[in-house]
């Protein structure tokens, strides 16, 4: 009797076996029969050739393929590197770059090949590249400034500083201008630098911020002319959680001049425009 | 049974239900019994009277070594019979005291060594299934069973103290405390795309820049190198970039290779947990398999239950 299509006999089987067999009978047999090339050792400089060749084969094969995997382009590029093959490698980062030059972190991978391998010029153009491509991309920036920073180049910090700020950026990136400027002791350059900073971010913080510079780096009078300006500003706002911040400074700070009679007046003005919570008078 | 418990019945805390007497229990009785012999003594005319009770205590101690079943207890017996017969009346004061704190004091340290053993092979005990079985995670518990082992710790220290579980922050120190504290001041740290923020990016420049010696002779000088010192943007000077020594750049290629190899230490690489169930055919598979059970595990844990189990709960 032929059984086609259905079984007949439909008993169990008198071996099992659980599919967790399987599959590690699986796993098993890969291991056997998976076959390795001989390792092979480089005794000279034609085998290296052949081995370069070779390998420059498979990653030329592989970015054909996935070229739009930037990872396989990284990974050439990085053993060009290693094959210290720096122009090869070059070329590799700009055909890439040719590929995907919104893709930061290739600028910043390639920055860091020239970097470590002492090209400080080459590094420049590509940093320069990289910063007028994406100008507002900070990690660049912050980059850029570091490398010069290191380098000891001061007026290349200088000069990239101030080609950041046109383009206006983020508090932090003043910030990180101003506290430069502070390291080096240029308080007059600060000094006008927080005058732009509060032009522009005219928040409430960056003429809290403004105010606590003058108080550290300069004198009362300054200070409080800061304060008198923020004041016109800061009641305009119409935020109170700030304004609450910005009276409280200003009060501790005249009553740190020993001005008691102006602090009150502040308390005073903020009760009545403002009704903050918490304000201790 | 409450005779099982370890709880010595002239214990001062035996009333408490909880209460296991151990080697620092002992020593308190040791020493409750010898002053209170020493007062009987002092109270008693003479010695007559102090060689019974000298036979009377340490048969009060006796009674309790029905609850363990001792080797040398018997023998202890035995020696200690040829000693009572033997200091003379005289001494029965000074004589009886050291013999009394002799016998309690070797009869204490076998007790308190047979603490010590069960004790250690209870924790040994505990250790070895731990290695034994394969961390019995079964697919997303082992966060759970944690936190339960830490509240069943606290919980034990907080029933010592008498306190309730919601006062659970009485038993941190000062500074437990104050780190507290500074973790609550602090914002969460950012995660999955948000990690490169506007303030991650500025404090990460910030922790850089702190390693750069800030050379101030260096730079008056190079201020008076260089007319055009304070150059803006547009300045003309675009191409023209100062000599740079060659430490200098020797430091920055350093810097950049520390940094390489703190990135490694980014992710750490996982033990490899050779009892758990082969599901993949492959390595491929198997690096698969991790993702999705990342990214689905606690959603499929209970359909996986069921299907290991055959049959699907009731719910």
């Amino acid at each position: 009797m032929r059984i086609c299509g259905g079984a007949k006999n439909k008993n169990y089987g008198p071996i099992q076996i659980t599919a967790e067999q399987i599959v590690r009978e699986a796993r098993e047999l890969e291991e056997i029969h998976r076959h390795r090339p001989p390792k092979q050792k480089i005794n000279d400089g034609t085998e290296l050739g052949e081995y370069r060749l070779r390998k420059r084969k498979e990653f030329e094969d592989l970015i054909r393929r996935v070229g739009w995997n930037v990872k396989v382009w990284v990974k050439y590029a990085e053993w060009e590197e290693s094959q210290k093959d720096f122009d090869r490698a070059r070329s590799v980062w700009e055909r890439v770059l040719e590929v995907d030059y919104k893709n930061h972190t290739l600028w910043l991978k390639y920055a860091e090949f020239e970097m470590k391998n002492r090209f400080i010029n080459h590094a420049r153009n590509v940093w320069h590249r990289a910063i007028t491509l994406l100008p507002r991309v900070d990690q660049l920036w912050y980059k850029y400034i570091h490398m010069e920073n290191m380098l000891g180049n001061v007026v290349g910090v200088r000069r990239i500083f101030e080609m950041w700020m046109e383009w206006m950026p983020e508090r932090h990136a003043w910030l990180s201008y101003i506290k430069f400027e502070l390291k080096y002791k240029e308080i007059q350059h600060a000094r006008d630098l927080f005058e732009r900073f509060v032009l522009c971010h005219p928040t409430v913080a960056s003429w809290i911020r403004y105010a606590k510079f003058e108080i550290n780096n300069g004198d009362a009078c300054s200070t409080r002319n800061v304060f008198e300006r923020a004041l016109d500003k800061v009641v305009a706002a119409e935020d109170d959680e700030e304004a609450h911040k910005f009276f409280v400074a200003f009060a501790d700070f005249e009553a740190s001049c020993n001005e008691t009679h102006r602090a009150e007046c502040i308390y005073q003005f903020a009760l009545h425009h403002h009704v903050p919570k918490g304000i201790n008078c | 049974m409450s005779e099982e418990r370890d709880v010595h019945p002239d214990c001062r805390n035996a009333s408490n239900p909880y209460h296991e007497c151990t080697d620092y229990c002992f020593r308190v009785i040791a020493e409750a019994k010898l002053r209170m012999q020493l007062h009987h003594q002092s109270e008693v005319a003479q010695a007559s009277g102090g060689s019974r009770r000298e036979e009377a205590i340490p048969n009060e101690l006796y009674p309790d070594e029905g609850t363990h079943d001792d080797g040398p207890r018997p023998e202890e017996n035995s020696d200690s019979e040829p000693d009572q017969p033997e200091p003379a009346q005289e001494n029965m004061e000074d004589g009886s005291f050291p013999k009394l704190s002799s016998r309690q004091k070797k009869w204490m340290e076998l007790r308190a060594k047979m603490q010590e053993a069960k004790k250690r092979n209870q924790i040994e005990i505990a250790n070895e299934k731990k290695r034994m079985e394969p961390p019995t995670e079964s697919r997303g518990v082992s966060k759970q069973k944690w936190l339960e082992d830490r509240k069943k710790k606290i919980g034990k220290l907080l029933d010592a103290n008498g306190l309730d579980m919601t006062k659970a922050y009485m038993l941190d120190t000062q500074e437990a405390a104050e780190e507290k504290y500074k973790k609550w001041d602090k914002d969460p740290a950012p995660f999955g795309w948000d990690v490169f923020n506007q303030r991650t990016l500025y404090n990460a420049y910030k922790k850089r820049t702190k390693n750069i010696e800030v050379d101030v002779e260096e730079y008056n000088r190079m201020k008076e190198a260089d007319p055009e010192f304070y150059r803006d943007a547009s300045s003309l000077q675009y191409g023209k970039a100062p000599k740079i020594s060659e430490d200098k750049i020797d430091k920055m290629v350093q810097e950049l290779k520390d940094r390489d190899a703190k990135r490694g230490s980014f992710s750490r690489r996982r033990k490899f947990n050779d009892e758990k169930d082969v599901d993949s055919i492959n390595d491929r598979n198997e690096h698969f398999n991790k993702k999705i059970e990342r990214a689905f595990g606690k959603y499929t844990l209970e359909i996986k239950n069921n299907l290991e189990r055959g049959t699907a709960l009731p719910d």
